[in-house]
This record gives C-alpha cells, structure tokens and sequence, in this order.
C-alpha cells in the first residue's frame, strides 16, 4: 500500500508528519502547477468546482508516481466536497488507473467507520496514529506561526525576494525532514530565518483580511499567490481559516467534548443563523470579526459556482454596508487570467490606500 | 386577511399544494406570482448575483413580482426535506440570498423546514407560522393535517403521471397519441417551468413522445437503487436525479433519457456526472444533456432536442421493422441490435 493525498496549502507538511511517525510509505504528490491542473479538469465534468479538478490533477500525478491508495477526508454534506472522493475514484478507474480510496469521514457520520480506517491505515496501532494526529497538529501550530511571521515581515522589508528565497528552501528542507520532530525544527530555523531579515518598525501596512471558500484560500495555486502578491503591494495580510483551524474546529475541540466555530457563530448569526454547507458562516463570521478588528479591507475568493459562496457573497454586500468595509470579490477557476488580477488587486490596494488617506485627513480637521 | 405571497418557482412545484392549503385554512389569502415570463427573468438576473443558477434567477425574479403587493412573502428555508439528507446550499441561504440582494418592504416569512433530525422541527416552524396568523394551536393542528393529506393525494398524483399544470393550475392535460417514451431527469422547476425550459415537454408532446419524470417513480424504488451505490447521496435533490436515471435506464420500453440541467449548477455538475459515467458502461439507448441558462438561444437547445428525438425515433422505427421476425425466433431482444 502506497499512500498519497491531495494538496491544499501546507496541509502536506502535516500529513507527511504523520505517516513519517507512523512508519507508513507515502507519496507527496507533485507540488501543484499549471499542469496538474489540466490534467484533472480534462476528466472532470466542466461545472464542478475548482478543488475538484486540482486534486484530481493531484491524484494522477501521484498514481504515476507510484501511488496506489488515496486517503482523503470526507464530509456527508451539504456540500459537494462530500461526494469528490466517490466520483473521483470512478473517473480514476475509468481512465483505467487500479487505485483504492481510503475517505475517512468525520466521526460523527459513522465512529466505528472512523476507527477502522484509522486502524486500516496504521496497520491496527490505532493509539499511536491518534498520537501521531496530535503531533500533527503540533505541525500545524507552527505552520502558522511561520505563516504569521511572513504576513508580518513581507510589508515592512524593501527586499521581498529574500524572503521568497526562504520560503522556496523551506520546502525542500521540510521534504526532507522525518517525523514531526524533525519538522518543526525546520519550520522554527526558518521563522528565525525571517525575523531576522531587516524591516522598517514605523510603517503602517493596510490589513486586509482573507475570507472565502476554504480550500482556495488556503491552497496559493488556486488563489495565484494571493497573499505573496497581496504582501509585496505593501499589505499585512491575515487569512481566515488554516489547516490548524479546521483540525482545531473539526477534530480536537469536538474530541474534548467542545463545540467548534464558536466565534463565527455567534458573530454571523444575524445574518445566517444555520448551518447551509460549506463555510458560508466562518465566512461571515470572520468578515464580522475583521471589521471589528479594524482591517482595512476584505478579499474574498471562490471558486466559480461554489454554492455556499455564492450565498456569503450576497450576504457580504450588506456586511460592506453595515460595517463600513470593502470587499473585494475573486472567483477562481481554471480561465483566471493573472494580469487582469494583478491589475483587481491593485486597484483595489490603491483604493484602501486613498481611502485610509482620507479618512486619517478628516480626522485631523 | 393577511396576504402572503408565494413565489412560482424552486420548491413550488413540489409543496405549494400544502402551503396553499395550511394558510388558507388559518385564514391567510395566497397570492401567488405569475408563470414565468422574460421580464420576470430579467429583473431576476438584474437583482440576482451574477454567478447565480438560472433557478435562483427566475426566483428572485417571481420575489420582485411580489414585493410591496403583499403583506409577507414566503420564502421558507429548505435545510433539508427528508432524514439525514440536504438540498442544496442555495437552499439553505435562500432567504439571505433574497433579503440581501432586493430592497423590499414585504417582510420575508423565513420559517425554516428542517426534517434532517426528525419531524419536530418542521411543525415548529408550522406553529410558528400559524401563531403569527393569530391561529389558536387547535386550529393549528387542523391545517396542518388537512394540509398532510393534500400533500400526500398531490405526490400521488404527480406519481400517477399527473403534471403540475394540471394539478395546480387546472391546465388541461394533453392527450397524444404515443409513439415512444423516454426518461427526462432534472430537477421539477427546470422541468415544469415551461419558459426556462422552452417548452421542453410540448415539444414532446408535439412528435408523440411521452415523457417519464422523477415524480412518477416510487420514491421507495429510488431510495432502493441509490442504496446500492458506493456512498449514500446526502443530497436529495441528487438522490432524486440519479436514482430515476438508474430507474430509467433499467425499464425496457423508455427510449432514451435526457438530462435537464442549470447551467452551474453545482449539484448536477456531480450527480449527472455519475449518470452519464453509468450510462457509458450499461446503457446503450440515446441519452442527451441540455443545459439552461439566461443566454440559451432557443434554436440552439431546439436543434439539440430535435436530434435526441430523432434518435429516438429512429429506434423505435428499427425495432418495429425488426421485431416481428426477432421475437420467438431469436431468443433474446439483444441479438437483434
Ligand atoms: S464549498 Fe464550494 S468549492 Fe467547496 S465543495 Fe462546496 S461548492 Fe465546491
Ligand atoms: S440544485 Fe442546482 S439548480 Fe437547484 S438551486 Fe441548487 S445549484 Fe441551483
């Protein structure tokens, strides 16, 4: 059994924790390109959403590599992301690849499903895989932290290329780390790395805030690079939901007995008091909390007919009213054409950056 | 008298019966928008977000019709309608998605209908509902039974092959002469709004075609071949869709399937999928997707149709030359084709 799984963001730095704990042979699928992705929307039906085609993408890369198991996380609704692993499998197997999905669904739909493909992936040491789990989410801890530092430092330093050095000789020192151990002291070496590059302590960045559809916000590919670019224009930015978020949400405050999206909760509750799928109330939610937060502004992305999404939008024009802050919208799919972004964002940038202006003017006279 | 206003579109097909009946019953008037039309689809996709299905359109489009003409207008918010499954998000964020995007006056009655967990909670939302009229829990009770049993003789009717238009609006039927039948899958405001669908089903009519709907199959009989797929679909909407496919592709006397579909849709971008990835392996009879949206051009969707039925056509012509000779000489149909 050779295990991969599909990319989203740093997720795999977590996921390769785990299997390194656990002794288990693992493939990282190729870092995502423009490849991948034409790989897998060739095969995917034209309307589905955009992770559905990048992970595809993902998974055929990694069969050719030599994987033949796909473990993902699954969900019984209500959105699509809960039905991806079953049809992808089928497109897999009708294109003639031999592969076996392991979805592990979350334990509520079915614990004792739960445990058994925890059992079945960790060759029955059902306690150290949970073990490793947790370490995991140690990983993830220090992913944001690290993320944090970038946000903070990419603003405020002139040379924007050291830092994408780094972080380019992150990834590869982090491949070549074993076990979480190992991993974390990479990702310590390089927050250190970053700090100590020179900043200006005085200037005072726009904040935006990320907020949308989970996987394209935290997955670059998808979003171009949002925060790089975002970041080099001379914006601290701050992105909504992570990988440690969701396992926080989703795994360890449910174990313990506790409710997750507390705060996005109670904050969107006025404006969307159920659950409907997706993110739709972590999207406002945290809309509710940037604002409050005093950010300057708001991006936030989708993909192109992304269900919940569609809804937060609508409901993201009146939050622009009520709370006094603009909001840019992105819809990502495979036709996004990187100049006509460059130039949104931008404008967009320019425009906080006039408004921040004036606003600072009125409040001096 | 309150005025409550009910928009002709989404779930209307499927439940105005029973909402009909429960207000008038507690002493409300229902007003209903009209059928569709282009100016209602215009201002639907003027007030609309852009990216939008072509369903959700023409809703907020009906909504339009009905603000400031009405004291309230029902927009109920579908979470789920069976156990254990959804519908679809836009569902869910349909009242938001309304109330954010037109400036009304008509408060919006946004009762949620939830049978995810159990009943409870739906005639919560109907004892909500009916204490707001000033109904007493008595009078209550009452409607919601009567209004129980009309929905029960309206599902049985459209199972009995009975048309929306006919139930609901005292269209008259139309009587043709059959010569062949085939499966039609989609969703029922695709399928029995005759603008968005232009026409879909009298142009069948029109070449003697008679049409198979998810309505007029059992929904024991899709629950049941819906359970034999790898993960259970916890969309009924998408159960629905899949399971009359399956249905359809297993009946010998429908001729063909075709696949009514919203452009982004987000649902039926996976479920048809699967359909037409079933299909490829078991099914050898035509089968044909049309997608909607704002921008179909009706030539466009009419010559896709009338190819489909000139399949279909074709094969039934095939099998009437053929059959005389193939039956009892050969032993199975299939060693004729
Ligand atoms: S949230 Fe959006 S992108 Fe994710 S599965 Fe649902 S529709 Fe697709
Ligand atoms: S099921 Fe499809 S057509 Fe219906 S509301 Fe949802 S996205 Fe629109």
């Amino acid at each position: 059994m050779i295990i991969t799984y599909p990319h989203m963001g740093e997720a795999y730095i977590a996921v390769k924790g785990i299997f390194d704990n656990l002794g288990i042979k693992s493939i990282i699928a190729p870092f995502t390109t423009e490849d991948t992705l034409r790989l897998g929307s060739r095969e995917s039906p034209e309307c589905v959403c955009l992770p559905f085609k990048i992970t595809l993408g993902n998974y055929i890369k990694s069969i050719e590599a030599g994987a033949d198991t796909i473990v993902i996380t699954g969900s019984c609704g209500p959105c699509r992301f809960g039905y991806y692993g079953p049809l992808q499998k089928q497109i897999l197997q009708d294109m003639g690849y031999d592969v076996d999905f392991i979805i592990i669904d979350p334990p509520k739909e079915n614990p004792l499903d739960f445990l058994h493909n925890i059992k079945k992936l960790s060759n029955g040491k059902t306690s150290k895989a949970i073990k490793s789990i947790y370490d995991a989410y140690k990983v993830c801890i220090e992913i944001d932290k690290l993320n944090e530092i970038q946000y903070y430092v990419r603003p405020r330093t002139k040379n924007k290329s050291i830092i994408n050095n780094i972080m380019y000789n992150f990834k590869r020192e982090v491949l070549d780390a074993h076990g979480t151990k190992e991993i974390i002291e990479v990702i310590k070496a390089t927050g250190n790395k970053l700090l100590s590059i020179p900043i200006d302590k005085n200037t005072k960045p726009l904040k935006i805030g990320i907020i949308g559809e989970i996987y394209t916000i935290i997955e670059p590919f998808s979003n171009l690079n949002v925060e790089e670019r975002l970041g080099n224009m001379g914006a601290e930015i701050h992105r909504s939901m992570t990988i440690k978020h969701w396992a926080e949400n989703n795994l360890i405050m449910p174990a313990t007995g506790r409710k997750g999206y507390k705060m996005e909760k109670r904050l969107s509750n006025p404006y969307i008091p159920v659950l409907i799928g997706g993110h739709t109330q972590q999207c406002i939610g945290h809309a509710i909390n940037y604002a409050n937060l005093n950010y300057d502004g708001l991006v936030q992305i989708y993909p192109m007919t992304c269900m919940p999404e569609i809804v937060s939008r609508t409901i993201l024009s009146q939050i622009e009213k009520d709370y006094n802050i603009p909001i840019l919208y992105l819809i990502v799919d495979e036709q996004v054409g990187e100049a006509g972004y460059q130039t949104r964002l931008e404008a967009f940038v320019d425009y906080l950056r006039e408004r921040k202006y004036n606003h600072k003017l009125s409040e001096k006279f | 008298m309150k005025r409550i206003g009910i928009p002709r579109g989404l779930y209307y097909y499927k439940y105005y019966p029973f909402a009909k009946i429960f207000l008038t019953e507690l002493g409300a008037e229902v007003v209903l928008s009209p059928e569709t039309n282009k100016e209602i689809l215009d201002i639907g996709s003027k007030y609309c977000i852009d990216d939008a299905c072509l369903p959700v359109k023409v809703y907020h489009g009906h909504v339009y019709f009905l603000k400031d003409k009405v004291d309230y207008v029902l927009i109920p918010r579908f979470t789920s309608i069976s156990a254990k499954e959804y519908i679809c998000p836009k569902f869910g964020g349909l009242p938001e998605m309304v109330r954010y995007s037109i400036p009304m006056n008509s408060p919006i009655i946004d009762i949620e209908i939830n049978l995810y967990k159990n009943k409870f909670n739906l005639y919560k939302s109907l004892f909500s509902l009916g204490n707001m009229l000033g109904a007493n829990p008595i009078q209550i009770k009452k409607a919601i039974n009567k209004a129980f049993k009309t929905h029960y003789v309206y599902k049985k009717d459209l199972l009995n092959g009975n048309l929306p238009a006919v139930l609901i609006e005292n269209k008259k039927p139309v009587k043709i002469k059959t010569k062949s039948i085939v499966g039609i899958v989609s969703h029922p405001y695709l399928l029995y709004d005759s603008f968005i669908n232009m026409n879909l089903l009298k142009k069948l009519s029109g070449r003697c075609i008679k049409y198979i709907t998810p309505e007029m199959i059992d929904s024991q009989i899709i629950d049941n071949l819906c359970n034999e797929l790898e993960k259970r679909i916890f969309w009924s909407s998408s159960k629905e869709l899949i399971g009359s496919a399956l249905y359809m592709m297993n009946i010998n006397r429908i001729e063909g399937i075709l696949l009514l579909t919203s452009f982004a849709c987000g649902i039926d971008s996976l479920s048809l999928e699967l359909i037409i990835r079933i299909a490829n392996k078991i099914y050898n009879k035509p089968i044909m997707m049309l997608t909607l949206d704002e921008h179909t051009g009706e030539a466009n969707f009419n010559t896709r149709l009338e190819a489909f039925m000139d399949l279909v056509e074709r094969r039934q012509n095939l099998d009437n030359n053929l059959s005389p000779y193939g039956r009892g000489i050969y032993c199975s149909e299939r060693n004729i084709r």
